[in-house]
């Protein structure tokens, strides 16, 4: 069933398929990506030449230790941040050609992004909090407010609509970002150690509403430096100094 | 994103900093209600002028000796006394029979101070013209008790009088001047009719007169001439073909007095439209730097409110991070801050306006009426918004291209 130019989705050596100009199927693919920060006259590369791809509902992974690279590569799946080099398909989607405005469109439409400071508007109540990427999308404010509170709802926190942020835990303010990311039905979720800031009984929490929501279909990518975190998922990759260790697939 | 989201935004982000927000007003709020109020003073001003001087309501126009160019400065003067002739009752005829588009056309000889008496009571200094019976009409002449005099009056010189209600007041303080007798320089007169006062005009008292007809004027004062110098009144037989009317009336007295073609006129010709043309030329300038200092006022307080935004947009870039990282695109940051300035100065505008217009109630009531139109309250507010988007745009546009992870570490 494969036509030619599809790529396989798996760990790819570097180099390995920039020798043809295929457009990869996959939902996200990268390749031979570098991400550069220039400090003066010194260059840190935190990432260097990182090529992977992920499908469709899979459940993927990231660990590795600190100052690694993991948030930096979060940000460029996340097209919060531009590589230095290399290329990044989304929905087969070249997104070094996309414009300003696109670029917004996908952060709206297609990435749920869950930070580990959470990141919420702060003189917001959660349900305003979850209904601004709608607002957004355009939606109208009836539909807004049912979609938020079904989201709120959906992550236990329908007893907590009305509350802002600081009258609210670290897990609840999680689960308010989580029902944010996923309010918009995106492609993707991408979480940035999301259980950083957390006690362990209640990232574990965190960790069982992830399952679920992978269960229901969701493609999701975690980023995380604990390995019973990195463990939960059903492949894991590898990052040290900015370079893809391993690439590995848990037997579940 | 919708407009009235970006609006709900810009409000609740005013909101949340009440009192900055007061405060950061206070400039555009004083400037705005300094710029109202002179105009306001302004437009007082020129609606007295219009009703009192220009008699806008009347639309008759005047012929007399002298222009209002003559009396540019004293050698223009010199000059239009040697040039101008006066003009004289036979200029009159001469014009009256040959105007087809005017349609009341009468003359009147310019007032002489007299002494007035009634038994013992004497007024000194009292202007007394004469004039011809449908200058009455032309005028709009308000008549408070009897009548105006007639043509017969006029034509056999009685001695009969129209006076000011003050003239009426003083002489005869039971109210029954009509059928009274006056002297004029120790010739009686018969009151015919009291006019409706009028009060006064730049602090002049406008009710001590006397008119009487213009034939008897000329028999009792003497010829109609230097200060009692004769001038002509007419209106148009149809107000939209006024200036027509003003025109041919000026082309018969060019032909009456014998000018080339490209001379300049020897007599003058007064429209309401040449006495606010006048007005615009003595006070124009007058009124430009009134309503430019005040503006000044304005200008900084708009320098006042870019400042706060650019304040704001610093203090706010996490929360434009945020936004960014959930969809917003360029446009809708950039709006959301231009909105929130351009709100944020119109309430600014509307509260200068409700001080200008407090401030007016005041002024109208101790100094001069004054007008508060429509069209200054609504230019004060486009104004406002306008400082409002001069103010915002930079602010704004720094905030839409903040890079979304950058303000995302910010804090
Ligand atoms: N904005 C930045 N400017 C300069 N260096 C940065 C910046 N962000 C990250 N780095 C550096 O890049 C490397 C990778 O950082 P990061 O992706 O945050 O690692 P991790 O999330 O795995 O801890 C680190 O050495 C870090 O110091
Ligand atoms: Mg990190």
């Amino acid at each position: 069933m494969e036509s030619p130019t599809t790529v396989e989705p798996q760990a790819l050596e570097h180099g390995d398929l920039l020798a043809h100009d295929a457009v990869p199927a996959a939902l996200i693919s990268m390749r031979d990506i570098w991400r550069t920060y220039e400090m003066g006259a010194e260059q840190l590369h935190a990432l260097r030449g990182v090529s992977f791809d992920v499908q469709r509902g899979e459940y993927l992974a990231i660990i590795g230790p600190s100052g690694s690279g993991k948030s930096t590569l979060m940000n460029l799946i996340g097209c919060l941040d531009t590589p230095s080099q290399g290329r990044y398909w989304i929905n087969s989607k070249l997104v070094s050609e996309m414009d300003d405005d696109e670029l917004a469109r996908i952060r709206n439409q297609e990435i749920g992004f869950v930070f580990q400071t959470f990141n919420l508007l702060a003189r917001a109540t959660a349900l305003h909090n979850v209904e601004l990427p709608l607002i957004y999308a355009g939606i109208s404010s009836a539909e807004r407010h049912e979609r938020a509170e079904r989201a709120l709802r959906n992550v236990e926190l329908g007893d907590r609509m009305t509350h802002r942020p600081n009258e609210l835990s670290g897990g609840q303010r999680q689960r308010v970002a989580i029902a944010r990311a996923l309010v918009n039905n995106p492609s993707i979720l991408l979480a940035d150690e999301p259980t950083g800031a957390l006690d362990t009984k209640t990232s574990y929490e965190i960790m069982e509403l992830f399952e679920r929501l992978h269960e229901a279909g969701n493609t999701i990518i975690v980023v995380t430096h604990e390995h019973d975190i990195a463990a939960r998922a059903h492949r894991i990759i590898h990052i040290r100094d900015g370079q893809i260790e391993r690439d590995e697939r848990v037997e579940k | 994103m919708k407009f009235i989201e970006t609006l709900k935004l810009a409000a609740a982000a005013i909101w949340a900093h009440k009192l900055r927000s007061a405060l950061t007003l206070l400039g555009m709020v004083i400037g705005v209600a300094a710029v109202v109020v002179v105009v306001s003073l302004i437009q007082g001003f020129n609606a007295y002028i219009d009703e009192k001087i220009a008699n806008i309501g009347a639309k008759s126009y005047t012929i007399g000796r002298f222009s209002m160019d003559d009396f540019k400065d004293t050698d223009s003067i010199a000059a239009a006394q040697r040039r101008n002739k006066e003009l004289t009752l036979e200029d009159f005829e001469f014009l009256k029979t040959r105007l087809t588009l005017t349609d009341k056309f009468a003359a009147g000889a310019r007032p002489q101070r007299a002494q007035i008496k009634r038994g013992n009571e004497i007024l000194q200094d009292v202007a007394i013209d004469g004039k011809q019976p449908l200058m009455g009409d032309i005028e709009k002449v308000d008549v408070a008790d009897g009548r105006y005099f007639t043509d017969v009056e006029n034509n056999e010189a009685a001695r009969v009088a129209f006076i000011g209600s003050d003239v009426a007041d003083k002489l005869f303080p039971n109210g029954d001047a009509v059928g009274g007798e006056i002297f004029i320089n120790s010739l009686p007169y018969r009151v015919v009719g009291v006019r409706t006062a009028k009060g006064t005009v730049f602090g002049m008292p406008q009710d001590t007169f006397v008119t009487v007809p213009l034939m008897s004027y000329r028999r009792n004062f003497g010829a109609l001439r230097n200060w009692r110098s004769v001038y002509f009144q007419g209106t148009a037989k149809d107000d939209k073909q006024f200036e027509d009317a003003v025109d041919e009336a000026k082309q018969w007295m060019r032909v009456r007095r014998g000018l080339e073609k490209g001379e300049k006129d020897n007599f003058g010709v007064f429209t309401p439209d040449s006495i606010t043309g006048l007005r615009d030329r003595l006070f124009g300038t007058i009124f430009i730097v009134a309503i430019a200092v005040p503006a000044i006022a304005l200008v900084i307080g708009a320098i006042v409110v870019m400042n706060i935004m650019l304040v704001s947009v610093t203090e706010r870039t996490k929360e434009i991070g945020i936004r960014k990282a959930l969809g917003a695109r360029r446009a809708d940051i950039l709006k959301q801050f231009l909105v929130e300035a351009v709100v944020l100065t119109i309430i600014g505008g509307f509260a200068g306006v409700v001080i200008a217009w407090l401030l007016g109630i005041v002024v109208s009531m101790y100094v001069i009426q004054t007008y508060l139109s429509l069209g200054a309250i609504g230019l004060a507010i486009l104004f406002s918004g306008g400082a409002g988007v001069a103010a915002g745009i930079f602010p704004a546009w720094k905030a839409a291209r903040l890079d979304p992870i950058e303000a995302l570490r910010a804090d």
